[in-house]
């Protein structure tokens, strides 16, 4: 077997020489002539019966060339050469058809990495196969700062003493880890800038196989007594792009004016095991309170702020240690629970039979971003998919268009021996000829499309972004697989018309009967038509999305207002100086001309965030179970006038209410309805967060409601304090609603908070109209991409139905001229090929129309404020339809009707 | 393993070795041989001798070299390789126990 593989390989690359052929050939008849003449035969008589003995030389010496190891791989680059020759010699067709598929192939390529990537990839770190999430069921009481990407029973956030109690008695893991994000203040050479750090475990390196690109990373024991150990550990990119790759081992930062040592550099590549976060310092997890001032979360059980990633052990299956784990996790919560204030039956059931611990794949990494760019990314590739089968159509009808005018060509093939099965490859080889020039000119495209694509989704700061613009293996074995199949697909549409050894007498027949059955052709043209109404709905439902979601009113006018937050921690600010530094911030603002208003808030407003609680009404008597989550801000006094939240009943805060005086809250509409029945009725009541009697407010004002997470989510029930009367201090996103174009009192801002203290690191200045399309970036960009698809299709669609119009109407160029001749006019000529254009189209819209209901039924989740069967966007895509099909159809009709009747006639 | 090749061009290829198993031969006088020692019976359509010496050697079962011929001209001499032995005895072995079988079932009397 392999001295026969061995021998096959070596003629491969030998083979064999032409002449030793012929000589051997020659030779043979020498020595047959010489044995007849030896019998007697004249010389002439013996060589001819030595001739027709051995029969046809040519055939035999073709026959052996075809027994060579190499022949199939001959013959194949022999359909490659003429498929290249057929190509070249319609090179209109050609480039129209390599373009379609480019384009297809290269949007495809550019989304489908997007997917690939926040999807498929696994984290950049050793045997991520072994990684699981850890996610917990069961009650929680105290304070949990999530960071997004929880499910009902899989809450991904943990207290520090759970994880150090999981990481030390566990047996089924061979490393936990656990980080937490936050944002901090970093003084380098005097200039200050904010930051994303990662809180991580000491272990968090070594068990994730992350190796120092420069220095070393942290070890176990850097997971010091809290606070003791103020070391950091630098992002690669951060260092490259900040630092310039300069030695920084060793040498000293400020991260919220605390000197930390730098101990190196991560590894190129590597960013946090979650993914989609991208910090770019880390520092250990027991240095929270420096990171976090305002929190204490280290020794607190009741703190829920981290999350947990595991390796398990070899060979150990995710439900083998979920089982292993569980018990641990029952005893721990069992402990913990003897510390929880309510010791009632339910809340023991809740908190500890209900309590359970998942154990989860996490070869991805943990993603609360995953969960956020899963729809918009799978409706999006949706998309490609129909641009990628409409392209596919589109060529296919090209190329049946193409082949009509080859039947000769194929005919005399036949006529000269060659097989069906030759044919057939040929065919498949012209079409994966054009396949592959596309795919080819789509890769080459989709790299920078991606690139621009990335930029445009992180539109503001410096780029940064969990996408990156590379094309990796799966992409790419992604995209020849998908090239292959939409090159046998629409190579069989002409082979299933040649592929036919009876075309010879088909040919006699006249030019009827070729260029593909009228039926295939209509079928081609309905589904071109149908495809892309199809994209154009979804584009219209898209933006017409977009466009409500912009124009949707807050409850506040949203123009002419400037945001940007300030944590005065972050500069290294101690909990009693926040608060004055941060009048003092408000106060210089409004001093500035071209400002009308300054107002600040802890609850960031239309940025998908909030800061909700329970509160206890005094007088108030809940009906039982009642879980009534309240919106909490604390703001400052000038924030609802800044923003211009109509009052409906008492008064606004004002300067007199200070941290001495009376503590005071103004609650919305919703808070006042639900707990006192109407505005009115709320002032005077006495508001607070459940046994915190210190947080005791009274109500002296009713505002309307407004929107608050977002402009998709109804207002919620919100009671706002002031800041100045906080348990604690907190950094605050302060709001300027100036006379003039926002953006140019953003200048002056800057310079008065440099002047105020020129470590004070402003962070996001932005208007608010930014913030909001910030926000929406989802929708955007599956509005963005589904016009450019819709587009697309709608041009595909035009060149695809030219191209068949404009063949079967040279087609009918006989039967025209001679309803000339009896006296049509040239309009009537017109108007018979544009009926039957708009027949087919119309028969095609009323079929897609209801599939188009059912497909955008899927997306209706990510739709606001318009309806699956909105008739204007319906209305619309007929309209372009139309349009596009009348345009397709009239060029040939014109073309035809101008035909001179004695001509068409005489033609074959 | 070899993919199993259909009865008449089986038959060929062990015919071919078999005829060469003693000494080199060139392609004449395998063909010669071939027809003499079946009493004429088998007569090897000359095309398709050399297709069938050709896949042969590609196989790597025999080999071919330029030598002198009888009557001292150059010509291409056939001999076994020690893969071609094997699969010769090989395809003997499979051959008789498939004439076997054959004669078994003819000569039976039902």
């Amino acid at each position: 077997m392999f001295t026969e593989l061995g021998s096959r390989i070596k003629f491969f690359f030998a083979g064999k020489k032409r002449l030793e052929v012929d000589e051997e050939i020659r030779f043979h008849l020498e020595r047959e002539a010489e044995e007849n003449m030896a019998r007697g035969m004249t010389p002439e008589e013996a060589r001819r019966r030595a001739a027709i003995a051995f029969g046809g030389k040519e055939r035999a010496r073709e026959e052996c060339r075809e027994q060579r190891p190499s022949w199939t791989l001959e013959s194949l680059w022999r359909d490659l050469r003429y498929g290249l020759r057929g190509l070249g010699r319609n090179p209109m067709f050609t480039a129209v058809a390599v373009l379609t598929l480019a384009l297809a192939i290269g949007a495809n390529t550019t989304i489908f990495s997007l997917l690939d990537q926040a999807l498929m990839q696994a984290l950049p770190v050793k045997n991520p196969g072994e990684l699981v999430v850890l996610s917990f069921a069961g009650s929680s009481s105290g304070h949990t700062e999530s960071h997004g990407g929880n499910s009902e029973g899989h809450r991904h956030e943990f207290s520090y003493p759970m994880y150090k109690d999981l990481r030390d008695r566990n047996s089924v893991f061979s490393g936990l880890i656990g980080s937490a994000p936050a944002s901090a203040g970093l003084t380098w050479n005097d200039r200050a800038e904010g930051v994303s750090v990662e809180m991580v475990s000491g272990n968090y390196f070594n068990v994730l196989g992350v190796q120092a690109a420069a220095g070393r990373l942290f070890v176990a024991s850097d997971e010091t007594a809290p606070g003791s150990n103020p070391v950091a550990v630098l992002n690669f990119d951060y260092w490259k792009s900040h630092l310039a790759e300069a030695p920084v081992t060793g040498k000293t930062i400020l991260v919220n004016g605390t000197p930390f040592t730098i101990l190196g550099v991560a590894a190129p590549g590597f960013h946090s095991m979650v993914w989609g976060q991208l910090p770019e310092i880390y520092v250990p997890l027991t240095m929270q309170k420096t990171i976090q001032p305002e929190w204490d979360y280290l020794n607190d059980h009741k703190s829920y702020w981290m999350d947990i990633v595991g390796r398990l052990k070899p060979n150990l299956s995710p439900s083998q240690a979920e089982a292993g784990i569980n018990t641990l996790f029952t005893a721990l919560r069992t402990e913990e629970f003897k510390l929880l204030n309510d010791q009632s039956a339910s809340a023991k059931k809740a908190f500890i039979t209900n309590g359970h611990l998942n154990l989860e794949a996490g070869a991805r990494g943990f993603s609360p971003m995953r969960d956020s760019v899963q729809t918009p990314l799978t409706i999006i590739m949706g998309m490609v998919l129909l641009v990628i089968l409409m392209a596919v159509v589109n060529v296919a009808s090209l190329l049946l268009v193409r082949a009509a005018t080859r039947a000769r060509e194929f005919s005399v093939r036949y006529a000269l021996g060659a097989t069906s099965g030759q044919v057939l490859r040929q065919l498949l080889a012209e079409g994966t000829l054009l396949g592959l020039a596309g795919a080819a000119i789509g890769l080459a495209l989709a790299p920078e499309a991606l690139r621009l694509l990335i930029r445009w989704m992180s539109s503001t700061d410096n780029g940064d972004h969990a996408f990156s613009a590379t094309l990796d293996w799966r992409v790419l074995v992604f995209t020849i697989l998908a090239t292959l199949v939409a090159s046998l697909l629409f190579s069989l549409a002409p082979a299933a018309q040649f592929w036919n050894p009876k075309l010879a007498e088909a040919l006699h027949q006249g030019r009827g009967g070729t260029g593909g059955s009228l039926r295939f052709r209509r079928t081609c043209v309905a589904l071109q038509i149908g495809f892309s109404l199809l994209l154009i709905v979804a584009a219209g439902l898209f933006v017409r999305t977009i466009s409500n979601l912009r124009n949707v009113n807050a409850g506040f006018p949203t123009d002419h207002l400037l945001a940007f937050n300030l944590n005065p921690a972050l500069a290294g600010y101690s909990a009693a100086g926040v608060a004055p530094v941060e009048q003092r911030v408000l106060d210089a603002v409004a001093g500035l001309p071209g400002i009308r208003a300054v107002g600040a808030t802890n609850d960031e407003d239309l940025a998908d965030d909030g800061v909700s609680g329970d509160v206890l009404v005094a007088g108030y008597t809940p009906p039982p179970n009642d879980d009534y989550d309240v919106e909490l801000p604390w703001v400052s006094d000038g924030y609802l006038q800044t923003l211009g939240i109509p009052l409906l009943a008492g008064r606004y805060f004002n300067a007199g209410d200070t941290a001495t005086s009376t503590k005071v809250a103004i609650v919305n509409q919703s808070f006042a309805n639900h707990f006192f029945g109407s505005a009115g009725a709320a002032l005077g009541h006495h508001v607070s967060r459940p046994r915190r009697p210190q947080t005791d407010a009274m109500i002296i004002g009713v505002v309307q409601d407004v929107k608050h997470e977002s402009v998709r989510e109804p207002p919620h029930p919100t009671s706002y304090t002031l800041f100045a009367q906080a348990e604690r201090t907190t950094g605050l996103i302060y709001y300027v609603r100036t006379w003039q174009d926002p953006d140019a009192a953003a200048k002056s801002i800057r310079a008065a908070i440099t002047n105020l203290d020129s470590k004070l690191i402003m962070g996001n200045l932005t208007t608010m109209r930014d913030e909001i399309d910030m926000n929406l970036m989802a929708e955007r960009t599956i509005a963005l991409l589904a016009t450019a698809f819709g587009i697309l299709a709608t041009v595909l669609a035009g060149i695809g139905l030219y191209g068949i119009l404009a063949y079967s109407t040279a087609q009918r160029t006989r039967e025209i001229g001679i309803r000339m001749a009896l006296g049509a006019r040239r309009a009537t000529v017109v108007r018979l090929i544009l009926w039957e254009v708009m027949v087919l189209a119309g028969g095609a819209i009323l079929v897609t129309i209801p599939i188009a209901i059912l497909a955008t039924r899927a997306v209706r989740s990510q739709l606001f404020g318009v309806s699956i069967a909105d008739p204007v966007v319906y209305g619309a895509g007929i309209a372009i339809i139309c349009l596009v099909a009348g345009l397709a159809g009239f060029v040939p009709a014109r073309r035809a009707a101008t035909v001179d009747p004695a001509r068409a006639l005489r033609t074959d | 393993m070899p993919p199993p090749s259909d009865l008449l061009q089986g038959t060929l290829d062990m015919l071919i070795l078999k005829s060469i198993a003693l000494r080199a031969e060139h392609g004449w006088a395998i063909s010669q041989r071939i027809q003499q020692i079946s009493n004429d019976v088998l007569q090897i359509g000359q095309g398709s001798l050399y297709p069938a010496l050709h896949r042969l050697e590609y196989k790597g079962w025999i080999r071919a070299q330029w030598g002198a011929s009888e009557n001292n001209r150059r010509a291409r001499y056939y001999s076994l390789t020690a893969a071609g032995k094997k699969q010769l005895e090989a395809e003997l072995e499979n051959w008789q126990r498939l004439t076997g079988a054959v004669n078994l079932v003819l000569n039976s009397s039902f």
